[in-house]
């Protein structure tokens, strides 16, 4: 019997409705999870996403590509395929892709978290037969604390720093994880602003009910920043944009910090453990969860969570031939 | 652990001095007696020997965990530090009440040192159980004896002599040594009146700069005292009421080991401290550092060892006489001192004077120092006449003038993850170079000697060109040159060229360089015959006019 879904130097690709997922180079039609740089890319003719994945893709990928929303659940027949796109609580619009053909069902996660998170819509367990499941955190050492801990320890470190007088520039990723900081943060501790690689995602979320405490762009504040909070990208962590901020204390939100060492490269002052990817025990109990008898591990060092998941029975292997570099965590 | 385990994750977040002076200064003005008393003897270096061994440890955790053992190295290996791999899998007990540092440490960590096995196992469950999520990794960092947060000795005494408004010198002193917060409290060591005993440990060692500078810039030689510098133990060697006792740099004391010299103290005037070398020294004059390795670790040598490696006391200064502090007193007066006090000594002592090497000129001091390897010292050390004894390194008094290293080209061809701030980034390598069949054979582990950016480079070459797995070693495509500084060429199993080098690191990336152009065995080989001849162990041939090395 052929698979749904088989692994092309352009990525994932279903033969019984000709197209891919989250595909490389050019393709015909592309069907993608969700907006991040290394899921979506540009230059493929067709896209086909989730209805609130749209407005985010138009704004990376540009206001004239063909691009298509699909509704949460909505089954789409592609060919001898029927597609549908599920919530992966990843970031806003985020998806798994439901891939099912003949009878037998992949199922595609894109990036996904099971935990809580106010700024996107909550994970769902999908059943299938074949699970492509992501393991950028495939380790024990990785175990998230709850989002609202997180946020207060944001809120406290900030006060901090205002209290010496001091702005604090927290580093988070501009799509996802920034809106996620912002929108927990507390606007009587004193000025918040967003980079402006942050600001344009924000009126999208608002539509999505997502709501921010006034966020400012650094040109129209007053040039004081004593006390402010700076929300950017690491991107422009060492460029001459930061300079600013004089004094600044620099905090880095993601699951990486989890790790001190990663911290201490980057010369952090603080590094907050906040991830839009499942954790260890996330992962553990999505895969068992979704009843897969087997599971294709891609994203991330995959090998211990194969070798643990076979030593408990569960067929799991890497996922060869599609190498994708994260771009967040 | 009450307040400690805060200051812990504060020190290891600052990142600047003088911030984590205060944040210590806050810590032992709140803490209780006990704690401040455990807190200042963990920073200041010391640590518990034998509470658990890391493999029973790693195994036990993992169990806690209910994972398998493999998984937890693989973490470990992600991580680059066991205790936080420990912490980041045990997590604590939101729930648990704070405990004192000095409970944890007398009822836990002490009564581990003398615990059977199975006790231990039982001793740790109960401490993963009943610490907070924020004590594990100071607990398990004080568990494996890694402590160490960024906070030197100095700025330890600069808190501790803020807080007591005594000297920073005093305290640096009372710190010293051999001292436990049960012998000696903490009110004793930031109190006004210190401890009789206080002249029991060693002073804090004056150290030498390396010189990176012409020595015509110091100035007119005759300002300057040179004299060979010593590939021994430097150790202080005090004598007091009790008897004469030996301590060295890491502030251990070795007397035990070297009863000889400690026979020497009876001879010697009360209230005394020297600072010097202790050297391994027959009948045939001194000899390698690797047979004064013999002696070292023995705490009652048998006669047949004393016999066989003789060790002798090379006097450079003199920091107390008679009860009285000289540290301030310039080096040349110092000096005077401790010829007189020599000379006055029987002979047939194991107790000398390292002596002056004279010079007329700078040129003429160059040329001696070319000597250097040849009489199996490390260069010159040059001591500005009129310099005090100083705590620790103050440029412009003392400087050591190594011989130069030697150099060759070598070949990454092994890549580990480092540790601490290099955690998971490939930054310790295994470098090889050519044996006569063309064949690369390796010859060192090195890693240091490189920017940030150059190992982030290089990280990114590794990851890309692994070719093989070998516990926790990558092999790596042959393709990154380094020239590689070394010491010395030893005999050594522990590499397949059968030699192992002497203090490797990496000098500079040779970008220019393929690997097939990096330098042969015989070469290093070669080095190894020019360094030796004058300790008795150079190179012989054999029946039939091979090279035998070692």
């Amino acid at each position: 019997m052929e698979e749904p879904l088989i692994t092309r130097s352009e990525g994932l690709y279903c033969p019984a409705g000709d197209f891919y997922i989250d595909p490389r180079g050019q393709v015909e039609r592309a069907l993608v999870t969700h907006a991040h740089s290394d899921h979506a890319r540009s230059g493929h003719a067709h896209y086909l996403v989730s209805q609130t994945c749209l407005p985010l893709l138009k704004l990376r990928l540009g206001q004239n590509i063909q691009v298509e929303g699909l509704s949460y659940g909505e089954v789409r027949k592609i060919g001898g395929a029927r597609v549908s796109f599920h919530p992966a609580g990843h970031i806003l619009g985020s998806a798994q892709i439901r891939v099912e053909v003949g009878g037998r069902v992949w199922v595609v996660s894109g990036d996904y978290k099971p935990q809580p998170d106010q700024s996107c819509e909550a994970f769902e367990l999908v059943k299938c037969d074949v699970f492509v499941s992501e393991c950028t955190f495939g380790l024990p050492v990785y175990q998230w604390k709850e989002e609202m801990d997180i946020h207060m320890e944001i809120n406290k470190w900030w006060s901090e720093n205002a209290e010496a007088g001091r702005p604090s520039l927290l580093f988070a990723y501009s799509l996802g994880k920034a809106q996620r900081v912002l929108r927990g943060l507390d606007p009587s501790i004193g000025p918040i602003f967003a980079h402006g690689a942050v600001h344009p995602f924000l009126p999208v979320y608002e539509t999505c009910g997502v709501t921010f405490p006034r966020v400012q762009k650094p040109k129209d504040g007053s040039g004081d920043w004593a006390g402010a909070m700076i929300v950017a990208p690491p991107a422009v962590e060492d460029a001459g944009w930061t300079r600013r901020f004089k004094d600044a204390k620099r905090g880095f939100a993601s699951g990486w910090m989890a790790v001190r060492g990663a911290r201490r490269r980057r010369n952090l002052d603080r590094g907050f453990v906040l991830s839009d990817h499942a954790d260890w025990a996330g992962l553990l109990d999505v895969i068992k969860g979704t009843g897969a008898e087997s599971i294709k591990l891609t994203h991330g060092d995959g090998d211990p969570l194969a070798r643990y998941l076979k030593e408990h029975g569960i067929n799991a292997s890497i996922l060869e031939g599609v190498h994708v570099r994260t771009e967040e965590g | 652990m009450k307040g400690f385990s805060e200051l812990f994750h504060d020190l290891d977040e600052m990142t600047k001095t003088g911030d984590r002076i205060a944040r210590m200064v806050a810590y032992f003005t709140e803490a209780s007696e006990e704690d401040a008393g455990w807190a200042s003897w963990f920073l200041a270096g010391n640590r518990i020997k034998g509470a658990v061994r890391t493999g029973e440890l790693r195994q036990w955790a993992a169990q806690r965990v209910s994972l398998p053992l493999w998984l937890l190295e693989d973490s470990y290996e992600r991580v680059g530090d066991l205790a936080e791999t420990l912490s980041l899998l045990v997590r604590g007990n939101e729930n648990a009440k704070v405990m004192n540092l000095s409970t944890v440490v007398e009822e836990g960590l002490i009564s581990l040192v003398a615990a059977d096995p199975s006790e231990k196992q039982l001793i740790l469950l109960g401490m993963w159980n009943e610490l907070r999520p924020i004590d594990l990794l100071p607990f398990h960092k004080l568990l494996t004896g890694g402590f160490r947060i960024g906070v030197s000795r100095g700025n330890l005494c600069k808190a501790l002599a803020e807080v007591g408004g005594v000297d920073q010198a005093v305290i640096a002193q009372r710190i010293s040594g051999e001292w436990d917060p049960r012998s000696r409290k903490f009110s004793q060591i930031v109190g006004k009146d210190g401890p009789d005993d206080a002249w029991c440990r060693p002073f804090p060692f004056c150290l030498a700069s390396p010189l990176q500078e012409k020595p015509e810039n110091l100035g007119r030689v005759e300002n300057w005292w040179a004299e060979w510098k010593w590939d021994g133990i430097r150790c202080q060697f005090l004598n007091e009421d009790k008897g004469g006792m030996l301590w060295t740099r890491g502030d251990e004391s070795v007397g035990e080991s070297f009863p000889e010299l400690l026979d020497v103290a009876p001879h010697l005037p009360i209230g005394l401290a020297l600072d010097g070398e202790i050297l391994a020294w027959g009948p045939d004059g001194m000899r390698s550092f690797s047979r004064l390795q013999k002696r070292l670790g023995r705490k009652q040598p048998s006669p047949s060892i004393l016999k066989k490696e003789p060790v002798r006391y090379m006097a450079y200064d003199l920091l107390r006489m008679n009860g009285k502090d000289l540290r301030l007193v310039p080096f040349c007066k110092r000096r005077q001192k401790l010829e007189d006090l020599l000379n006055g000594l029987p002979a047939g002592f194991p107790l000398q004077l390292s002596l002056r090497v004279d010079a007329e000129s700078w040129t003429e001091l160059a040329s001696s120092r070319e000597e250097s390897r040849d009489r199996g010292v490390e260069g010159l050390m040059l001591k500005q006449m009129n310099s005090p004894y100083s705590s620790g390194r103050v440029k412009g008094d003392w400087y050591k003038w190594k011989v130069d290293p030697y150099m060759a080209d070598m070949v990454v061809v092994g890549a580990q993850l480092g540790h601490g701030k290099r955690a998971n980034i490939y930054s310790d390598y295994t470098l090889a170079v050519l044996d006569t069949s063309g064949e690369l054979v390796t010859v060192a582990k090195a890693y240091s000697g490189l920017s940030d950016e150059e190992l982030r480079e290089v990280d990114r070459y590794v990851r890309k060109n692994i070719t093989g797995k070998y516990g926790p070693v990558r092999m790596v495509r042959p393709g990154i040159v380094f020239e590689v500084a070394f010491e010395g060429v030893q005999s050594s199993g522990r590499h397949k060229s059968g030699v192992a080098l002497r203090f490797p690191r990496i000098q500079r990336w040779r970008k220019d360089k393929e690997p097939k152009e990096v330098d042969t065995l015989e070469n290093l080989i070669g080095y190894a015959r020019m360094g030796e001849p004058q300790r008795g162990i150079g190179p012989k041939t054999d029946d039939v006019g091979n090279l035998l090395l070692f």
